[in-house]
């Protein structure tokens, strides 16, 4: 990508308008559950895909408010109820934005756990102190009322929406897109021509900031766009 | 200085205190029989509160959160739902039906609330399978099975089952699926679980099962609770209303008021546990872990509960705390009546610390009160406070009386980390355990449930 952008932002008529979307899902309890890392390894294969974003997409979106600590349920199980910090270790630094398909990303989570029983058979079967249930779950896409059909009202709109529809965006919207990006991006690059700024928001850290923090981060960017 | 349960009781039908006396619960066995005393504010019930409406909840989860419930009921309107469960008032399902069916209302899902009728005898078998599925031992016999069928079969001739929608909540009303007709194929019934179903006596579930599993859906509160069964099977976390009396915004003038009517000194930690006198909820462990930690940090403990005034075993195990307790004037024990929700609120919100160091649970829903209120939180890691607490991130999860000693130690004297806490966890109610949520999971499920079928 290279900066084309000459005319002042401010004015620029993006070539179709950002439509803020957000989505609503519903907890489903799913059959497999596993008390032994064996069997978590078991159900980390066989589990339905949506369980897989489940536990990493989701989760994230669930536990917005948390700045550190927290990336996702399987790293969380690892430490708090089988205490393998190494396990966990591995398991937090998997980044669901290297990822475009749930099916690529359960690949990894399984790798991380063979490779951890293959170094420490013993842990395979050693008992949990809570059962990890796999849940998975269904979700309806809802329009917001925020359009944006200039870079002002594109920042008007990520200040006005609730931070599931910047998740929805942002985070999620890999899967859909199929491309290491997301939809603020693909918008202010392909509609307005910012390609600065949409390559600086690809590198904010979810990880580390809260959702929250993740918002105004990219009104900052996009602020910073407009003058 | 005498425990005050035993002086509240003894104060219990007097007139007003000496002037300098009248503000402390500590002091008000002091009686003047000639002169009528104003009342404290936990002696009268207070006047039932109107229904809220979807609006109300906006202050507090915002517009958009609004717009998006509205939404999502768009696609539902004109459609009817039934909820049917055992009581109309008392215990949560009334209290959260009480909310939930109104809002319903208010966004045209034309929703209607019954509640079965029964003898003495169905509810005497009813209360022992509600036990026994949450894992007591219990010899269920065939004169039991005939009064569960017989008053299922009273209430399936009684109710009429017309709507979109019917939801059928815990294990008493869960033979009416025997009404679902085939000529209403378009018609959804959920069955609704509001108890713990994961160590359940095996009999009466292999009784049950085979009417679960005719519905289309169940519900649980935890994944903990759910069973393998061929239905999907949802789960809703139990919320509470933060505009309740329990959980609304209170200005600190009237949390004074109530600390000071009950002898509790806010210029000193304060740590609560707010329950019934029930050894599940391990009040004796909690005066120890409290006389524990107070070794190191100067502290204050609330117990503040009820039940034991109309409850045998409640009345004992008080007994047992306040064998306990001694005479220590740290200690401040609360028997208080059911309608005290407001004064509870005061006494969550003067705490410095919330602790519920259950050793069986159900949800736990004081610990969501508790975190809503943005309180460090201490608790027993239980039943559905594991789903509440993550320890370390929203509160402390304890297994042992040590461990909540020193949790008490270590947030009291660490204040940025119990503060941190309290912030997280009260973004976690706000996400997950509120009632504009629990309408929110309603409306995605009946969506769900029509999509799948003709509706």
């Amino acid at each position: 990508m290279t900066t084309t952008a000459t005319a002042p932002n401010l004015t620029r008529i993006p070539v179709k308008p950002f439509y803020f979307n957000t989505s609503a899902h519903l907890l489903r309890i799913t059959r497999q559950k596993a008390n032994t890392l064996s069997e978590f390894l078991a159900a980390l294969r066989d589990c339905p895909e949506g369980s897989i974003f489940q536990h990493s997409f989701r989760t994230l979106q669930e536990h917005h408010f948390i700045r550190e600590g927290f990336s996702n349920d399987f790293a969380h199980w690892a430490v708090s109820a089988c205490n393998e910090p190494s396990l966990a270790e591995g398991l937090a630094s998997v980044d669901v934005r290297e990822f475009t398909s749930v099916a690529e990303l359960r690949e990894r989570f399984v790798q991380i756990v063979e490779t951890f029983l293959q170094r420490n058979p013993g842990s395979a079967t050693r008992p949990a102190r809570e059962t990890f249930y796999f849940c998975s779950s269904e979700s309806v896409v809802i329009p917001t009322s925020f359009v944006a059909g200039s870079l002002q009202e594109f920042a008007a709109g990520l200040r006005g929406v609730t931070v599931h529809c910047i998740h929805h965006h942002f985070i999620e919207a890999r899967l859909r897109l199929k491309l290491m990006s997301n939809d603020f991006s693909q918008w202010l690059y392909e509609d307005m021509g910012l390609t600065e700024a949409a390559r600086q928001l690809n590198r904010i850290d979810i990880y580390t900031i809260t959702l929250e923090d993740v918002r105004n981060q990219i009104v900052r960017i996009v602020e910073r766009a407009l003058i | 200085m005498e425990p005050v349960e035993q002086q509240i009781r003894s104060d219990a039908s007097v007139t007003e205190s000496s002037p300098e006396n009248s503000s402390t619960a500590a002091n008000a066995g002091v009686v003047r029989p000639e002169r009528r005393r104003k009342p404290r504010t936990w002696e009268t019930p207070p006047a039932p509160v109107p229904p809220t409406r979807l609006d109300d909840y906006k202050s507090i989860v915002g517009q958009a959160e609004i717009d998006e419930l509205k939404f999502l009921a768009r696609d539902l309107k004109g459609k009817t739902a039934k909820m049917v469960n055992s009581t109309a008032v008392g215990g949560g399902v009334a209290e959260m039906l009480n909310q939930l069916v109104p809002l319903l209302n208010e966004m045209e899902v034309n929703t209607h609330w019954d509640v079965i009728t029964g003898g003495n005898d169905f509810f005497e078998v009813t209360k022992a399978f509600h036990n026994a599925l949450q894992g007591s031992d219990y010899n269920l016999t065939q004169h039991a099975r005939d009064i569960f069928m017989m008053h299922n079969e009273q209430n399936r001739q009684r109710i009429q089952f017309n709507e979109d929608f019917i939801v059928i909540h815990d294990p008493q009303p869960a033979a009416l699926i025997s009404a679902r007709q085939e000529s209403q194929a378009h018609q959804r019934w959920v069955w609704r679980c509001h108890i713990d179903l994961s160590s359940p006596n095996p009999e009466v579930w292999e009784f049950l099962r085979p009417f679960v599993e005719k519905y289309d859906a169940a519900i649980f509160s935890s994944q903990s609770f759910a069973r393998q069964l061929p239905i999907h099977q949802y789960m809703f976390y139990p919320c509470i209303d933060p505009l309740s009396e329990k959980n609304k915004d209170v200005d600190d003038d009237y949390v004074q008021q109530v600390c000071d009517e009950f002898g509790i000194d806010r210029s000193r930690p304060i740590v609560t546990q707010v329950s019934r006198f029930d050894r599940a909820k391990d009040p004796v462990g909690v005066v120890q872990a409290f006389k524990q930690a107070r070794k190191y940090v100067d502290c204050q403990l609330v117990l503040a509960g009820g039940g034991a005034s109309d409850d045998p075993e409640g009345a004992a195990v008080l007994k047992e705390v306040k064998d306990a307790v001694g005479d220590d004037p740290d200690i401040i024990i609360l028997d208080l009546p059911p309608w005290c929700a407001l004064q509870i609120n005061a006494l969550q919100r003067a705490s410095t610390i919330i602790v519920q160091k259950s050793i069986r649970e159900g949800f736990g829903l004081t610990v969501t009160e508790a975190l809503w209120k943005g309180k460090p939180t201490i608790a027993g890691a239980v039943g559905g406070i594991p789903n509440q607490i993550i320890h370390k991130l929203t509160g402390a999860l304890v297994h042992s009386v040590d461990g909540c000693a020193y949790q008490i130690r270590y947030l009291l004297t660490h204040p940025d980390f119990a503060r941190q806490l309290g912030q997280n966890g009260h973004e976690h109610v706000k996400e997950n355990f509120l009632m504009s949520t629990n309408v929110r999971r309603w409306l995605l499920l009946l969506r769900i449930l029509q999509a799948s079928g003709t509706n």
